[in-house]
């Protein structure tokens, strides 16, 4: 069923697909091209489209575990009408996590990329909210 | 309790045309995760996880910077090593 390098892959929901694609590069350009980051996202102004939200989530459970990663509230309810329609077990391989959108999804992306295991990718997500930059 | 773990340490210079940013970070990072040695690498006075990739960044080690790495733990040696192999052939 689950096809693909087994390296857990990193969804990003955001408003903006723009904004999520170009988290996506900066994310592969960091952790190098083995890891799947799909960047899901709106026109900016009218938030995210739930069906996109939720066949992008089927398709990352289908390959494996995933880490989603949100920027703002509506992205955030978005994906949690998608994880309802999922059925237990695609729900069990991904986890929603409370990060900061473009750091956390960078820090999530390189310990992906070491063959990390969903929760330490998960983790490495929601820490970035304590890392500092200056 | 661990048994005595080694410590190590070594130093290499950035290539003047390779920044310590986005990339060659990621690369970095990624090479020192593969060790169980506790590694930090550091570069004009501040010092980072070498296993952290935003601590990586905030270092801001711009070409030809020297940086040093600092492990300990059993494969510390070989940690060192690699890591400043890789720092001296970053592009």
């Amino acid at each position: 069923m689950s096809r693909g390098t087994g390296l857990v892959s990193i969804v990003l929901v955001s408003h903006s697909a723009a904004l999520a694609r170009g988290i996506a590069e900066l994310a592969a350009q960091v952790a190098g091209l083995e890891v799947a980051i799909v960047p899901i996202g709106g026109n900016g102004v009218s938030g995210v489209d739930s069906s996109q939200v939720l066949s992008a989530l089927r398709e990352t459970a289908g390959r494996g575990h995933g880490v989603v990663l949100m920027d703002l509230g509506s992205s955030v309810i978005a994906v949690r009408a998608a994880l309802t329609e999922l059925d237990a077990d695609e729900r069990a391989r991904l986890r929603a996590v409370d990060a900061p959108f473009v750091e956390g999804a960078i820090a999530a992306a390189v310990i992906a990329a070491t063959g990390a295991s969903v929760a330490a990718v998960a983790s490495a997500a929601e820490d970035a909210r304590y890392a500092s930059k200056l | 309790m661990p048994r005595s773990s080694e410590h190590a340490e070594s130093r290499a210079v950035l290539p003047a045309s390779v920044a310590l940013h986005a990339r060659p970070a990621g690369t970095l990072v990624r090479a020192a995760c593969a060790f169980d040695a506790s590694i930090s690498v550091a570069a004009n006075g501040k010092r980072a996880n070498a296993k952290s990739i935003l601590d990586v960044l905030k270092l801001g080690a711009t070409g030809g910077t020297e940086v040093a790495f600092s492990a300990s733990g059993l494969d510390a040696a070989a940690a060192v090593a690699l890591l400043s192999e890789l720092v001296a052939a970053l592009r």
